[in-house]
């Protein structure tokens, strides 16, 4: 049994380690299939390190490489084909990254130089600028706390090698163009020697780091490198594959066959963070899964460097705004442009921004004021996106100030606008520091862009009735163009502007379910534009007794507030007739009319009483008017009633004035009534006036009343005034036909006399034609009493 | 096509502040939004959402916000906004009033 077993064990064992060894094939297999050819199954930590340390000194290296005119490295091989690279920005880099401090500590950056070669005397060679980018770079590192984690554990040990190629950002191009394979490591010896491997470069082809990934595994398969070379490159490359590759298209030469290739041809990917690999976050098109070895399977999507939703990248759209870039001015080529780690951005905006803290709260913050200015002129304004009117000639030195996009405003409101931009244009003079022209955050939507967004937004303002959307607005407008022009008592002859909005065509979108005939129910077709119908809801509106009773169990003020709320929608419709009328074509004229009548109608009727219609209902106004809204409704209402309506109304008043006094002791908003008031009263008839004193008289004690309260008093006076313009003016009014306006005056003037004057409130204003109606009627010492008292010496004549 | 449909429909509701705002543009305002930051400043522009432009913003309230220190120009979304504060003498209420009539008006059509 023993030896069964034994002989079993054997067996098992010996099938064991045939069986290990073919899966292990296998698994190598589905390796590959699963990452990529290029999948390595090492420590990407130590990868990491090693790599961040080597880059740390490479581009140390290169960035102090002023102008050096693409003499990366001591390959003339490389430095050749470099060149060759047409308008490849790589070769450009290392001048344009010498030439703005860089943070050489910052692995990804892709401004080292592209070359192997870039020997460490070079690093001795300009010492002076090595220190200004180190301290700069080592001042914006530290503020940042990510960064900072990492470039501490860069930072420490020998720069390991010169040669590592920035491929995380920029010198993608590179890649493609090396065709020849390089000689690199096998990734499982991790001890480089570091150094001038440099300048030992193979004698085959160039050491160029940008091979694509494939290719290295291919040559790496072949085994061809002589594996004597341990250069950072090795590294570099191989770690290389988990990244995104950033290629411009244009650059795109060989590589055909790779998948890869053809789907970074696709895309062109924009602006890549090299914040370092740590950072996985932080850029978008980092998750994208590693390129295939082979192409997808067919049913699932292809496989997209970017994620889906990305804009279109378009890099010439940078050469559009040249003034507003300081990507196409600066140092670096519009290439280059789009790459800017943040770190980048950061030190052009150090440059550039004046006032902004250095180094303190960290480069990623905005600045305040040179971002926001180009995007004013943009949305919300909902006519037109053009420019605004160019700025107000303030102070010469007032660099560009905020673009206001006035073109959808009133022009008096633009003018006002203006008025006051210069106003404080002039006070202000250069404050707020620099303002720069040129905008580093321009540019990151291109024009159609912009206009795709302003044009959505506009869609939704498209109005078909813009007097009625935006009433507001407009009517404040009009008012205060009004105002400005009883103020300047037409000196100025500006003729009243009106607003201009463009109109658009109101076309009914009426549902209509799709039927066929015979069919039944309905079908189950349905689009954005006309979503099925669901449920067949029919509005049901109650009719008004019903409403009426339900609003009879609330109480009386409700009631009355009711009312006035119905009263005001009616009286609103009537204000706005006349404009109405004027904007609407000729068939549709008549309606209106039509339409407008009625509405006068409702309105007086609801004035009215209930049995009798044709007189006005004492209770009815009461009732409005002991209501704020009420009284101000009114006011606003008289000037629309017809003539008999509105002195009965104003009789009303007069009749009730006490309880009305009482009512209005909180609000004392009676006021409001003597503007429309007064206007009636001045088209009354004699008799009428006289009638209305009497009204105002009234019962005993009421005339007292009447004189407590300011309205009342008011009141008085403008009936006294009104008669006494009616004598003076017209020697064959009636007024004196019988003696009751004699009579009703003297009974003021009685009245006046003997009310104290603590009792007599002053009146909002006092007619001047008072004292000759007084000197008729009472004898002088009778008249100097009631001068004084009621202070009319001071009137003039 | 579509997108004008659905635009259009959800546009009734906005008019009457997006209106009354456009009248303040250039007029001094107090903002006071929802985490309690009160910003002063000029009203620059408003939209149909009533996101708001200031310029010139200072933060009202002692300075407890010192990030905004640099900060000149700043954009608002409007749903974050608790109050505005406005000039009185800048407001009609009788139309403010007459303008929310008409906009109940509408909306019971």
């Amino acid at each position: 049994m023993f030896r069964f077993q034994s002989l079993d064990e054997d067996c098992t064992l010996e099938e064991e380690d045939e069986g290990l060894v073919e899966e292990e094939d296998e698994i190598d297999q589905f390796n590959d299939d699963t990452f990529g050819a290029g999948a390595i199954n090492d420590d990407w930590q130590e990868e990491h390190k090693r790599l961040a340390e080597l880059d740390e000194r490479d581009e140390l290296a290169a960035g102090l490489s002023l102008g050096g005119g693409g003499t990366l490295g001591g390959e003339p091989d490389l430095g050749g084909t470099q060149h060759s690279s047409s308008s490849s920005s790589s070769s450009r880099l290392p001048p344009s990254a010498g030439r703005l401090p860089l943070p050489s500590s910052l692995p990804p950056l892709g401004f080292s130089s592209s070359s192997s070669g870039l020997p460490p005397p070079d690093v001795e060679d300009r010492p002076g600028d090595g220190d200004l980018a180190e301290s700069l770079a080592r001042l914006i590192l530290e503020a940042d706390p990510a960064i900072a984690g990492v470039g501490a554990a860069e930072r420490p040990g020998p720069p390991p090698g010169p040669g590592l190629s920035g491929l995380h950002g920029l010198d993608q191009p590179r890649v493609l163009q090396q065709t020849s394979s390089i000689p690199h490591q096998h990734p499982h010896h991790p001890q480089l020697p570091p150094g001038p491997s440099a300048s030992g470069l193979p004698p085959g082809p160039p050491p160029s780091s940008m091979l694509s990934y494939q290719q290295q595994q291919h040559l790496m398969r072949r085994g061809t490198a002589p594996m004597g070379q341990m250069n950072s490159h090795s590294i570099w490359e191989n770690s290389m594959g988990f990244g995104p590759v950033s290629v411009t298209p244009g650059l795109v030469t060989h590589m055909e066959d790779s998948p890869l290739m053809s789907i970074i041809k696709e895309v062109g990917l924009p602006k890549r963070p090299p914040q370092g690999r740590n950072d996985e976050g932080r850029d978008l098109s980092e998750r994208v899964p590693p390129p295939r070895s082979s192409s997808p399977v067919i049913g699932s999507p292809p496989v997209r460097a970017v994620p889906i939703g990305t804009p279109p990248k378009q890099p010439m759209s940078h050469a559009l705004n040249h003034q507003n870039s300081p990507l196409c001015r600066g140092p670096f080529p519009p290439r280059v442009g789009p790459v800017l780690s943040q770190i980048q951005r950061a030190q052009l905006l150090n440059s550039q921004v004046a006032g902004f803290p250095r180094g303190g709260p960290g480069p990623p913050l905005l600045p305040g004021g040179g971002g926001f200015r180009p995007f004013f002129g943009g949305p919300p304004p909902p006519h037109g996106h053009r420019m605004g009117p160019p700025p107000p000639h303030g102070p010469p030195n007032h660099t560009p100030p905020i673009r206001h996009n006035t073109t959808h405003l009133h022009p008096q409101h633009r003018r006002m606008l203006t008025q006051r931009m210069q106003s404080r244009g002039g006070d202000r003079g250069r404050t707020g520091g620099d303002r720069r022209s040129r905008d580093p955050y321009s540019n990151l939507m291109t024009q159609k862009e912009k206009e795709w967004v302003t044009k959505i937004q506009m869609m939704q303002l498209q109005s078909t009735d813009p007097y009625l959307d935006d009433y507001y607005y407009q009517n404040y407008y009009e008012k205060m163009e009004k105002r400005q022009e009883r103020e300047r008592d037409s000196s100025k002859k500006e003729h009243t502007t009106k607003l201009i909005t463009p109109q658009v065509a109101k076309v009914e979108h009426t549902y209509r379910p799709v039927q066929f005939a015979g069919s039944l129910g309905k079908l189950t077709v349905s689009s954005v534009n006309n979503p099925r119908k669901m449920i067949d809801a029919v509005v049901t509106t109650r009719t008004d007794d019903e409403e009426k009773r339900e609003k009879q169990v609330w109480n009386k003020r409700r009631q009355i507030l009711y009312t006035v709320e119905k009263m005001y929608s009616l009286l609103l419709e009537v204000q706005d007739f006349e404009k109405r009328f004027v904007q609407t074509p000729e068939e549709d004229r008549d309606a209106l009319v039509e339409q407008h009548k009625s509405n006068t109608e409702q309105l007086c009727s609801s004035l009215m009483e209930k049995e009798w219609e044709d007189r006005v209902s004492d209770e009815q106004c009461v009732m409005i008017m002991s209501v704020r809204k009420g009284k101000r409704l009114i006011s606003r209402l008289l000037p629309f009633l017809p003539s008999p309506q509105a002195t009965a109304v104003v009789m009303a008043i007069a009749r009730n004035l006490p309880a009305l006094a009482k009512k209005d002791k909180q609000d004392q908003v009676l006021c409001w009534l003597v503007e429309p008031v007064s206007t009636v009263i001045q088209s009354l008839s004699s008799s009428s006036l006289t009638d209305l004193l009497q009204e105002l008289q009234g019962s005993e004690g009421q005339l007292a009343t009447v004189l407590h309260n300011k309205f009342g008093v008011t009141l008085l006076y403008l009936i006294l005034s009104e008669g006494e313009r009616m004598q003076s003016s017209d020697p064959n009014c009636q007024l004196m036909d019988d003696n009751r306006w004699t009579e009703l005056v003297f009974s003021v003037t009685r009245e006046l006399l003997s009310v104290p004057s603590s009792a007599l409130s002053p009146p909002l204003f006092t007619p001047p034609n008072l004292l000759s109606l007084f000197s008729r009627y009472v004898d002088r010492q009778r008249l100097e009493l009631l001068q004084d008292k009621l202070q009319m010496s001071a009137l003039s004549r | 096509m579509s997108l004008l449909a659905l635009t259009l429909a959800c546009r009734c509701v906005f008019q009457l502040f997006y209106s009354f705002f456009k009248s303040l543009v250039g007029k001094d305002v107090v903002v006071e939004l929802k985490n309690d930051l009160s910003i002063c400043g000029t009203l620059h522009s408003v939209d149909q959402y009533l996101n708001i432009k200031l310029t010139d913003i200072s933060v009202t309230d002692p300075e407890k916000y010192p990030h905004m220190l640099s900060v000149k120009n700043c954009f608002i979304r409007g749903s974050v906004v608790r109050y505005v504060q406005l000039p009185a003498d800048e407001v009609d209420t009788q139309l403010l009033q007459d303008a929310a009539r008409k906009e109940a008006m509408q909306q019971k059509q």
